[in-house]
C-alpha cells in the first residue's frame, strides 16, 4: 500500500512542478513541459520509494502515478484549446450569462478559426500567400500522416462531431 | 543511515497488472479491428466499444488467471488500463475531432492555396463557419450546459459550474 502512497506523492510533485514550469517557461510547448515534469517527478518518486519503502512495488506506484498524470493531461487538454469550452466561457463570462447567437456564430467562432490559422502559421505548417493560405512541405507531410491514420482507423476527416439528426 | 531501509524493489508487475498492460497496448489494435466492422459507426461509439471490450477482457483475465488475486495487483491493473484508455483517447480525440489538425488536413487536401472563406467551406464540406459553430454548440446544448431561447444563447447552472471549474483548472495549471 505504501507503494501507492509513493505514486500519489509523485502526482503531487508533478502537479506543482508542471504548474511552476508552465508559468516560468512561457513560449515553450505546454506538452513538452508536461512531459519533462512527468519524467522528473516519476524519477523522484521512484527514488523515494526505493529508499524509504520496504518491498517497494514499482508497478503499484507507477499505476497510480500514470493515472494521476494522465488525468491531469486529459483535463489540461480539455481546458487548453477546446472550441466548445471557449464558447461556454464567453457566454458564462457575460454579465447576463447570455449572448446573442449571431455573435457566437458570426464573431466568436470566426475569431477562434483565425486564431488556429495563426497557430498553424507560427508552427511552420501553413504559409500565407497574399490573401490565401497553403500548406508548407512540413504541413503536407504531417497532413499525409494524419490522413493515413484516419484511414487506418476509419475515422472521417470532417472534424465535426457526429450527432444523430 | 538512520531511518533508511535496505533497498528492495520489485520491478515485475503482478498478473492482473500484466494483463492490464497487455490490454492497454492492445487497445489501439482493438480499435483497428473495429474499424473493419461497418456496423460500428462513429468514432465516439467505436472508442467506447473498444474500451468496454478491454475492460471485459480484463475482468475475465482477473477471474481466470491462476493464483490468488491480490487487491493491490487488481487495483494497479485497473489504474493502468484506465491510464491506457485516457492516453489513447487523447490521440483518438485529436484524430477524430481535432480542430487545428483538421484545418491542416483540409488545406493539404485542397491541393491549392485557399482564402479564409474557401478554407472554412472546405473544412465544413460545403458549409460555412456557421455550420462548424452550430456543430460545436450542439455539444453544449446536448450536455445541458447552454440553452437557446429565441436568438439568445444562455449558460445554464451546470454550464456556469463547468465554466467556473474550467477557469479554476486554467489557473491551477498555469494556463492563465
Amino acid at each position: 500500500m505504501m507503494s501507492f502512497v509513493v505514486g500519489i506523492a509523485g502526482v503531487a510533485v508533478f502537479s506543482v512542478l508542471a504548474r511552476v514550469m508552465q508559468s516560468a517557461a512561457r513560449g515553450t510547448s505546454p506538452v513538452a513541459i508536461l512531459a519533462i515534469a512527468a519524467i522528473l517527478s516519476h524519477l523522484a518518486s521512484v527514488a523515494l520509494g526505493i529508499i524509504y519503502v520496504p518491498q517497494f512495488q514499482y508497478w503499484s506506484a507507477a499505476s497510480i502515478f500514470s493515472f494521476g498524470v494522465m488525468s491531469y493531461v486529459f483535463v489540461f487538454g480539455a481546458v487548453y484549446k477546446s472550441v466548445s469550452l471557449e464558447v461556454l466561457l464567453a457566454v458564462a463570462g457575460h454579465p447576463d450569462r447570455a449572448v446573442p447567437l449571431p455573435y457566437i456564430v458570426g464573431h466568436q467562432v470566426p475569431e477562434i478559426f483565425r486564431g488556429r490559422i495563426q497557430i498553424l502559421i507560427e508552427s511552420g505548417l501553413v504559409e500565407q500567400i497574399g490573401s490565401t493560405f497553403a500548406a508548407t512541405a512540413a504541413g503536407e507531410r504531417l497532413a499525409a500522416r494524419i490522413a493515413r491514420l484516419r484511414r487506418m482507423f476509419a475515422i472521417g476527416d470532417s472534424g465535426l462531431y457526429d450527432f444523430p439528426d | 543511515m538512520v531511518g533508511l531501509v535496505t533497498p528492495a524493489m520489485n520491478f515485475l508487475p503482478g498478473p492482473a497488472q500484466t494483463a492490464a498492460i497487455c490490454l492497454g497496448i492492445a487497445l489501439p489494435l482493438l480499435l483497428l479491428c473495429y474499424a473493419r466492422i461497418p456496423g460500428i459507426r462513429g468514432a465516439g461509439s467505436r472508442f467506447r466499444i473498444g474500451c468496454a471490450t478491454a475492460a471485459a477482457l480484463f475482468a475475465i483475465a482477473c477471474a481466470v488467471l491462476p493464483g490468488e488475486r491480490r487487491i493491490d495487483d487488481v487495483a494497479g491493473g485497473i489504474l493502468l488500463l484506465a491510464t491506457a484508455m485516457l492516453l489513447v483517447y487523447v490521440f483518438w480525440g485529436l484524430l477524430a475531432w481535432g480542430f487545428t489538425l483538421t484545418l491542416l488536413t483540409t488545406l493539404a487536401q485542397a491541393g491549392r492555396p485557399l482564402t479564409e472563406e474557401q478554407w472554412a467551406a472546405a473544412y465544413t464540406q460545403g458549409g460555412d463557419i456557421g455550420k462548424f459553430a452550430r456543430n460545436r454548440l450542439k455539444l453544449l446544448l446536448g450536455s445541458g450546459m447552454v440553452a437557446v431561447t429565441g436568438d439568445t444563447i444562455a449558460a445554464t447552472s451546470s454550464g456556469m459550474a463547468i465554466a467556473r471549474l474550467a477557469r479554476l483548472v486554467r489557473l491551477a495549471t498555469g494556463l492563465r
